[in-house]
């Protein structure tokens, strides 16, 4: 119990980054599989953030006295996070827009049906 | 001294700018990646020489490494930075006649971003800053590719994006995996400890990151992208993305797998894996009747070629693989411009629609020509002092198993001739002979420029390869060198 | 005067060339013709001298070096002078054709490549020099376009396996000890391991045989050169394929050494006696293809093949009678193998392109100096006594007599004769026999087509009359690779086991001609019967219905056709093809879905990690 509960961020992070792969390798739908992207990116997210995090840590700020730097949670991982979302909206965006277009050429989002390029 | 810092500063700022001078004028949107890019070659041909003598690097926002965010301007990095603006430089020519949509101000945008992107990979010296700016370029490209909107283009963007995202999900879980054991971001610091930790666990992200940046370098068999992305793209960007993009996430390969990990062990299966694609890749150009697609292709295979000169591991090796990059890049860019051109002209993309074009179109199909005959390694070309590199340090070794890959590559080499050499001939010795009133159609100016450069490059650095030896080899010392890069670092 | 200036003038020349053609056509032709005398004159010059230079520094590491000694003086000289020929020859050959001016460049292009070849001192200028040539060859060989594109295709993709396999073999020496320069090479192999000597020349012979056309890689050439334009078909045949010739005595006399050749195996499994018999094979299978072929360029084109193995014989052979005859063979055939594709040429010219012998015939009396031409290569060609081709051969076979190799000898032997029924079938079906009616207004040959045609046929006869006087050179060229020289004089051989003297020769032929001329002129004049003045059956012949050079050598060829189908071409193109398959097959990894391409990212990722946990590569 006491393992799991050490674990638990990495193990839900890891869990939503392999949910969201398997979805990516596995549905035809370009939608489903643009979700899958998502999920993915949220599990990284959530692992950056456990990196840093410490439990029951306080902000890594020295403004009131007596905080020691143990007990602070890593700044970096935030800011990593941060630049990591929005790299991922702009994918996420970029995929949709694409979707939209792929939509109108084909008149489909199966991706098993959208084999043109090939060879 | 220039600081490095401008090499992104100004084509990243410019990018933005782009849509504000439309308000001036339309018609000056198109000469900013020009200048921008001028102004980038003149600035690393001006840090080359300080670069050779030491790195330059540079702390930005006031910490220094191993806290905060670290340019590192080394040999290697101001070659590719050179190599990046040279090569941008001259497609933005290439472009003010060859795009000609409405909207254009958005490619200039995506333009300008990817070779910031490629720049800054490039030149950072902080493995999460390389990421965003290995993201920078790859959002960019899969717009760019989509760029023309028809249906091969979104539908190969849709692919590529699919498969990169996926890529750069592996590298940040790599990345990610990297800062829980050491608690730092800077190359340097990671690499001064990376023998530290326990293997396993130091093995399990170098995996992740070769595989993440595998797929834009393209390594098989992660690159089905590939193909479908530069046969679609526009060729302007096809060029680029064949030229450049590949290149850079070779970079990234490189950095790490020589600079961060001081994997020298995983250089043997890199080795096959070099033969392979080179092999796979030309396998699959020799029966291509689409030119675009024949020349991807080949890209792969010369790719293929590139990493398994890197893994010899040796100084010649890396000196070999560096300089058949450099040549490669050349000659793959004036390629798909000069294939691009004939498209454009006939409308195609079929090699038989290349028929009867040495007389309509002379300089073009010259200089595709030369193209060709350098990417298939003959002298006086510089394909050819690259060959002779790789197959030198590899036969070296005196290795046994090195001969058997010089003899595969070789093999490689044949056929990659054959497909070229059909092609020069569709392009002279097809077709009716000279049907009257068939008139030559002599592309503009600001293709033939361009292309002529690359052509005169690939001349003169074939007879002359001295002209680029000495920043290869200081590059190929610092990818060696672990110890000194640190040392330059954190001192 | 210097080396390089000598290349400076061939390489600027050629491109000179194809400004100037932009100007005036006129210019243009006075300045190709003027630029391969110019190098022919310049070489001239350099007769029995010796130098040694450093052009160029600016390539790697390697200072290209160039250097003339008898050896290289006597290949680059005939080369220049058989490419002035060319060139002059081309000047009415070309002119009704498009693209003159890339025509041109390209032809001094080859010319000035070959030079830079015979001329370069080391491996790596050799090996520049050499793919300089292949390409420009290649660009020239598809110029008639139709079956001239797949013949070169052909031509090239098995020039670039050859040099490839050379590279290999360059870097490979450079490897082991640290020089590609010939002087300093020279002998070094001495120490090494008979394996590795054994490979060097496996690899170096990939190379060089393909340009010399040994069976079994000689498929390219019978289309490359009965394709290309016939002027450029003379300096292919001439001298390009003999740059794989002066390749191998390089390889074996200069960079190996004879004492090293000839100790490399024993009995019938050393190295020279493999090269020999497999010259000996490359004189017997294309002599009798060479019989069975109806376009007048294929059947050159094969009997350049079976020239050239007497050449790659005589050299391989290795006793100094028989490298004489090989290089002398080398000298005669460039002569009279380019006169006769000139010859050829001339005819293809004025008749708008046949060359099909079956429909040819009478043509002697349109173009009797052609003929006269002709009738002087066929004759060096079989080795009639009194031209060059007969001096050659006698050497070849008095050396395998006398050594006891009564195989190769016999092997020689029937080479010549089947050389006699094919260069008989050749200037039959042209010049003898009926003339077609449509050829009735035939001229004749332009003068420039003429000049080279009667030059290199005096050259036949006078180097037939006076041998000594290439023989002087190769007896230098002789004591310079460490073997006895011949002892000669300017008309001949003198020996303990045979003498030849053209002299003696020369004055019988010369008294029984005049006899037979006084016995025609004195009996009774014959009558002049017309072409169509004949009967059959009782009736007159329809005209142009009948044609007595279709089918010629008939039965022959059908009793030996079934045997000498190309097997080895059969093979190459399925070798093709099967690549071409494999492509194919390998293409459809990439299957347009993305799903799969997923698939390989993760699929690499396990494999990686797979290889760590078995290997422990990290």
């Amino acid at each position: 119990m006491n393992f799991l509960s050490e674990y638990i961020y990495y193990i839900g992070a890891f869990s939503l980054i392999f949910i969201g792969l398997f979805i990516v390798l596995a549905k035809k739908n370009l939608i489903k599989v643009i979700i899958g992207l998502s999920i993915v990116d949220t599990g990284i997210n959530l692992f950056l953030i456990t990196l840093g995090y410490i439990r029951g840590g306080t902000a890594p700020v020295f403004s009131k006295p007596g905080l020691k730097a143990e007990n602070m949670v890593d700044p970096v991982p935030q800011a990593l996070v941060l630049t990591a979302i929005v790299i991922g909206v702009a994918v996420l965006a970029l995929a949709l827009t694409l979707a939209i277009k792929l939509y109108k050429h084909y008149g489909t989002l199966n991706l098993r049906k959208i084999k043109e390029q090939k060879w | 001294m220039v600081n490095p810092i401008l090499l992104i500063v100004i084509p990243l700022g410019l990018a933005f700018v782009v849509p504000l001078f439309r308000f001036i004028s339309k018609k000056i949107e198109k000469f900013i990646p020009f200048f921008a890019l001028l102004a980038n070659l003149i600035i690393s041909l001006t840090l080359f020489p300080h670069v050779l003598e030491k790195p330059i690097h540079v702390s930005i926002g006031g910490f220094l490494p191993p806290l905060g965010i670290n340019l590192v301007a080394g040999p290697l990095g101001i070659l590719f930075a050179m190599l990046i603006a040279l090569v941008g430089f001259l497609v933005s020519i290439y472009a003010f006649a060859y795009i000609k949509e409405k909207d254009q101000e958005k490619y200039h945008i995506l333009y300008l971003l990817l070779l910031t992107g490629a720049t800054g990979v490039v030149l950072t010296g902080d493995i999460f800053n390389l990421f965003v700016f290995f993201e920078i370029l790859c959002i960019s490209s899969y717009s760019l590719v989509a760029y023309f909107g028809d249906k091969p283009g979104i539908e190969s963007a849709v692919k590529y994006l699919i498969q990169g995202a996926v890529g750069s999900s592996l590298v940040l879980i790599g990345i990610g995996l990297l800062y829980g054991q050491f608690g730092t971001l800077n190359m340097a610091d990671i690499a001064s400890n990376i023998h530290s930790v326990h293997s396993i666990s130091v093995f399990i992200p170098l995996v992740l990151l070769i595989t993440g940046f595998g797929v834009e370098a393209a390594i098989f068999p992660l690159n089905a992208w590939l193909p479908d992305a530069h046969s679609s793209a526009p060729s302007s960007i096809s060029a680029i993305l064949s030229g450049i993009a590949i290149e850079v996430g070779l970079y990234a390969i490189v950095r790490v797998v020589f600079t961060l990990f001081g994997a020298s062990s995983i250089l043997t299966f890199l080795l096959f894996l070099g033969v392979i694609t080179l092999l796979i890749g030309e396998l699959c150009a020799f029966n291509q009747e689409n030119i675009k697609r024949m020349l991807a292709y080949s890209s792969i295979g010369q790719i293929g070629l590139i990493v398994f000169a890197l893994s010899i591991g040796s100084l010649s090796g890396i000196n070999g693989g560096l300089f058949q990059l450099v040549s490669h890049t050349l000659s793959k860019a004036l390629l798909f411009l000069a294939a691009g051109y004939m498209i454009f002209r006939s409308g195609s993309m079929n090699i038989s629609s290349f028929e009867g074009m040495g007389k309509k179109m002379p300089y073009t199909s010259f200089a595709f020509t030369i193209g060709a005959f350098s990417i298939v390694g003959l002298p006086p070309f510089i394909g050819f002092p690259g060959k002779f590199m790789i197959l030198k340090a590899a036969l070296f070794e005196q290795d046994i198993l090195f001969t058997i890959l010089v003899f595969l590559i070789l093999l490689a080499t044949i056929i990659e001739g054959a497909y070229f050499f059909r092609v020069v001939q569709t392009i002279y010795f097809k077709g009716e002979k000279s049907t009257p009133g068939q008139e030559r159609e002599i592309a503009p100016l600001s293709v033939l420029i361009p292309v002529f450069i690359f052509v005169g490059l690939i001349v003169v650095i074939g007879i002359y390869p001295k002209l680029i030896t000495e920043i290869l080899e200081s590059s190929a010392s610092e990818l060696l060198n672990r110890a000194d890069y640190i040392k330059n670092i954190l001192p | 005067m210097n080396l390089s200036i000598i290349l400076a003038i061939a390489f600027g020349g050629a491109l000179l060339t194809y400004f100037s053609g932009k100007i005036s056509k006129k210019a243009r032709d006075v300045l190709a013709v003027l630029i391969s005398l110019v190098i022919a004159v310049i070489l001239a010059f350099f007769y029995n001298t010796s130098s040694r230079e450093i052009f160029y520094t600016g390539f790697l590491d390697f200072p290209l070096i160039l250097r003339i000694d008898t050896f290289s003086w006597f290949f680059a000289f005939t080369i220049a002078v058989i490419g002035s020929f060319s060139i002059i020859f081309s000047l009415s050959y070309i002119r009704k054709k498009g693209n003159t001016d890339y025509y041109y460049t390209m032809m001094l292009l080859v010319i000035a490549s070959m030079i830079g070849i015979i001329l370069s001192g080391d491996l790596v200028s050799f090996y520049i020099f050499w793919e300089i040539m292949s390409w420009s060859t290649f660009l020239l060989i598809s110029y008639n376009r139709g079956p001239a594109i797949a013949a070169g295709i052909k031509y090239i993709i098995m020039s670039v396996t050859g040099s490839v396999a050379m590279l290999v073999g360059i870097i490979s020496l450079y490897s082991h000890y640290g020089t590609v320069i010939y002087t300093e090479l020279s002998g070094l192999l001495y120490n090494a391991s008979s394996g590795y000597t054994i490979f060097i020349f496996v690899l170096f012979f990939i190379a060089l045989g393909i340009k010399n056309a040994i069976w079994p890689l000689h498929v390219w050439l019978p289309p490359a050169h009965s394709e290309a334009p016939s002027p450029f078909s003379a300096v292919l045949s001439g001298t390009l394929i003999k740059i794989g010739t002066y390749g191998i005595i390089l390889l074996i006399y200069v960079i190996v050494k004879i004492n090293v050749f000839l100790n490399l195996g024993e009995g019938i499994v050393s190295a020279r006696y493999i090269i020999a018999v497999t010259g000996a094979i490359t004189i017997l299978i294309p002599t009798f293809i060479a019989l069975l072929q109806d376009d007048a360029k294929r059947l050159l084109a094969w009997s350049t093949i079976a020239q050239a193995g007497y050449i790659i014989l005589g050299i391989a052979y290795g006793t100094s009678e028989s490298v004489a005859s090989g290089m002398f063979h080398f000298f005669n055939h460039a002569i009279f193998k380019a006169l006769l594709f000139m010859v050829v040429g001339a005819v293809e010219y004025r008749t708008n392109g046949v060359r099909d012998l079956n429909s040819l015939g009478g043509l002697i009396k349109k173009m009797p100096v052609t003929f006269v031409g002709g009738l002087i290569g066929i004759c060096g060609l079989i080795g009639v006594p009194l031209t060059n081709g007969f001096v050659s051969k006698w050497l070849i076979y008095k050396t395998l007599i006398i050594n006891n190799s009564p195989f190769l000898a016999f092997a020689a032997l029937l080479g010549t004769w089947g050389t006699i029924l094919y260069s008989y079938k050749l200037l039959h079906n042209m010049f003898l026999g009926q003339l077609p009616e449509k050829y009735e207004k035939l001229e004749r040959a332009p003068f420039s087509m003429q000049l080279p045609i009667v030059i290199l046929s005096l050259a036949i006869i006078l180097f037939g009359i006076l041998p000594g006087l290439p023989l002087k050179v190769i007896n230098s060229i002789e004591s310079g690779f460490g073997l006895e020289p011949l002892t000669i004089n300017i008309w001949g051989i003198t020996s303990d086991t045979g003498t030849i003297n053209m002299l003696n020769l020369f004055v019988a032929v010369f008294l029984i001609g005049i006899m037979i001329w006084l016995i025609f002129k004195g009996s009774k004049k014959s009558a002049g019967i017309g072409q169509y003045d004949n009967y059959a059956a009782g009736t007159t012949v329809p005209k142009n219905k009948y044609h007595y050079s279709v089918d010629f050598y008939g039965p022959l060829h059908r009793m030996i056709s079934p045997y000498l189908r190309d097997f080895i071409d059969d093979f190459y193109m399925s070798l093709a093809r099967s690549i071409k398959n494999l492509g194919n097959g390998i293409r459809r990894i990439y299957t347009g879905d993305v799903g799969y391409y997923a698939i390989y990212i993760m699929l690499f990722l396990a494999l990686l990690i797979f290889i760590q946990i078995k290997w422990k590569l990290w």
